[in-house]
């Protein structure tokens, strides 16, 4: 689309736009993450701090993608290669998962030993 | 020969042929980074220790985030100037962009410096002090090396008085150093006995080097050039005879294996003996009269009365007291500690209240007794503020670990400002966001000294990779950014100042390398759009 003289000048706008989007976007994370009033979940730093963050990053991403490097209107065998690369980012992200993820539940190995004073009387009890 | 489809599109991808190559390029590039972000989730979920959240300076990382995306929206207008054929405005985006990655280099740059320069300390009981390490003073002037550098206040002292150098491995900036050393103390380090031994076959003994003679890189080396040679004779000698005594066990043994009478085949050592050159592998000097010799840390394993060096070399003598000096504490960590003391299910509080350093030190108990007052106001304040959970009976909002358990520099400022000490103004401390806090006009009363003995230290490293894993990724992963941004702009900047001429021939094929190149540009800046909230905010 954006191939003749007067596309671009339709674009201009357009890249502007995102520019600003952009902007706003950096001072609104870190603002969220600064000013104890614009702070989700607990107080400080926690799970819901790490999301909002990262969807904010997301979106920032997205705009830079589709409007900057054109992805919004280009051609197939471009999403075809940039979508073979992010196959294997969500497949590197998946190992970090089973490098935690355990299916067998063991109060004694996942949660720590039992608290003494339980070790004691089993003790004394047998 | 020409490149085809530069300018015009290929029928079946409907691209230009360099589109297609960058995006395979930028498809690669997701992979390595996406990776590198997963190791940091990786890391960060399985650290042992208190994870370091919030903790970089976030307003260079925002101005350096602003410049970042104004160089990506300038190097797409710079592209939109050449396809409306525009040379003026090129060049002027295309500068302002260049301009913008000078300045995120310098930003980094600093950021980075900032860092190499921190010390960190982990006490045995895993209190975290962070500073800036004194330097060497002697009668009120700066201890130097060799190079003329100021030598930190983090060495290992011994009282020396002998030093056994390996002749083969011995390191010369090393044996330079102590010669300084030497001469700053008015000692002097001399050949112990004489060196001789016999240098040619069955030659006389002659003496290599008499006691008495100084130490010198030039003597170390002629001992390790007659040691080497002499080794070498040696060698040739012992082989030559083991080959003649295996041709004549194998003639004498006909139609056996080797291994049944390998165990007969020896070298004949009595016989040799005369033939052999004396080898010194090792060469020792008194000093005299014995002195205290310095060491950095990591190049020495110290002992009460014999020490030893990386490059083997023995120094015999009676370990001092080394405490580590710092010349300003700007923070105390308690939240290893804490965490240590709960995992064994111990009162935190208590813990930190029996630690070496709160123990020890008036200036850390009183900190520590003002940052409680500090603490006390925060969680009246998020009571008053959010309430109490009337489910729980507890406040919604409490502080967070690192509130409760580290004195940060900033809180040490506040402290010295509560108490009428020094106080900076606007432009200062904007300073101090970038460069760390300003030692020298907040001085002693705001950031107090402090000597740490050997025996407290379980590790201590400056703010690099070697510190935890934190740094390593933040390193890694911002290291490796930082690369792309210059080369990216090495690009950027060829376009500008050397593809004039390519502008007058061929405009259409410039502002396709143009897109290409700002397409790499646009990914760089994705790939910080993402580091940015993860390393600062989180």
């Amino acid at each position: 689309m954006a191939d003749t003289a007067d596309d671009i000048r339709k674009s201009v706008r357009s890249y502007l736009l995102v520019g600003a989007v952009l902007f706003i976007g950096t001072a609104v994370t870190v603002l969220v993450a600064t000013v104890p009033w614009l702070d989700v979940g607990r107080h400080g730093f926690d799970v819901w701090d790490a999301v909002l963050g990262l969807a904010i990053a997301a979106t920032k991403a997205t705009l830079v993608a589709a409007v900057f490097m054109h992805l919004n209107h280009e051609k197939k065998g471009v999403y075809w290669i940039f979508a073979s690369g992010l196959v294997f980012v969500i497949a590197l992200f998946g190992l970090v998962g089973l490098a935690k993820f355990d299916p067998i539940h063991d109060p004694f190995f996942n949660d720590g030993p039992p608290a003494p004073s339980v070790l004691e009387n089993s003790a004394s009890g047998g | 020969m020409e490149i085809p489809y530069v300018v015009n599109p290929r029928k079946d991808t409907g691209l230009f042929n360099s589109k297609i190559a960058i995006w395979l390029f930028l498809a690669s590039e997701v992979m390595l980074f996406g990776g590198l972000f997963s190791g940091y989730v990786f890391l960060r979920l399985g650290a042992d220790y208190p994870w370091p959240e919030r903790t970089l300076p976030v307003l260079p990382g925002l101005i350096n985030t602003f410049v970042l995306i104004a160089s990506s929206v300038t190097v797409v207008f710079a592209w939109a100037s050449l396809k409306l054929r525009k040379w003026g405005a090129f060049k002027l985006y295309m500068g302002v962009t260049v301009g913008c990655a000078a300045l995120f280099m310098v930003l980094k740059g600093i950021e980075y410096n900032v860092k190499f320069h921190h010390q960190a300390l982990r006490l045995d009981d895993y209190t975290v002090i962070e500073g800036h390490l004194a330097y060497e003073k002697e009668n009120g002037t700066y201890v130097v090396d060799h190079h003329g550098n100021k030598i930190e206040g983090n060495r290992i002292r011994v009282e020396t008085s002998g030093l056994t150098f390996n002749s083969v491995r011995f390191h010369k900036s090393w044996v330079e150093d102590l010669l300084a050393q030497a001469a700053h103390r008015n000692t002097r380090i001399t050949l112990a006995t004489d060196l001789a031994g016999a240098t040619t076959e069955g030659g006389p003994v002659e003496v290599l080097a008499k006691a008495g003679e100084p130490l010198s890189v030039e003597l170390l080396e002629r001992v390790q050039a007659a040691h080497l040679a002499a080794r070498a004779h040696n060698a040739a000698l012992r082989t030559a005879d083991l080959r003649a005594k295996w041709a004549d066990a194998k003639a004498a043994n006909p139609g056996k294996r080797d291994w049944e009478f390998a165990s007969d085949v020896n070298i004949d050592t009595a016989a040799l003996a005369p033939k052999l050159l004396t080898e010194h592998s090792s060469v020792a000097f008194k000093v005299e009269p014995p002195v205290r010799f310095e060491f950095r840390p990591r190049d020495i394993r110290e002992a009460a009365t014999q020490s030893r060096l990386r490059d083997d070399t023995v120094v015999d003598g009676t370990l001092l007291a080394s405490p580590m000096v710092f010349h300003h504490v700007d923070a105390i960590d308690f939240r290893h500690l804490a965490m240590k003391a709960v995992e064994k299910g111990q009162d935190p509080m208590k813990a930190i209240e029996d630690s070496w350093l709160i123990r020890n030190h008036a200036f850390a108990r009183e900190a520590w007794q003002w940052h409680q007052g500090e603490v006390a106001k925060l969680e009246q304040q998020l009571t008053d503020d959010y309430g109490i959970d009337p489910q729980t009976g507890k406040p919604r909002r409490e502080p967070t670990a690192k509130e409760r358990y580290r004195i940060g520099w900033k809180e040490f400022a506040l402290k010295a400002e509560q108490a009428g000490g020094v106080s900076l103004g606007f432009a200062d401390k904007i300073k101090e966001e970038f460069m760390g806090p300003n030692y020298a006009a907040r001085g002693e009363e705001t950031f107090p000294h402090l000597e740490v003995p050997r025996d407290e230290i379980r590790f201590a490293a400056k703010f690099t990779p070697a510190w935890n894993t934190y740094y390593a990724i933040y390193f890694t992963i911002t290291g490796l950014h930082g690369l792309h941004v210059i080369g990216g702009a090495l690009v950027l900047a060829y376009y500008l100042f050397f593809c004039r001429r390519l502008y007058e021939t061929n405009p259409e094929w410039l502002a396709n390398r143009v897109e290409v190149a700002g397409l790499f540009w646009h990914f760089v800046d994705l790939v910080w759009i993402f580091a940015f909230p993860i390393f600062y905010l989180m």
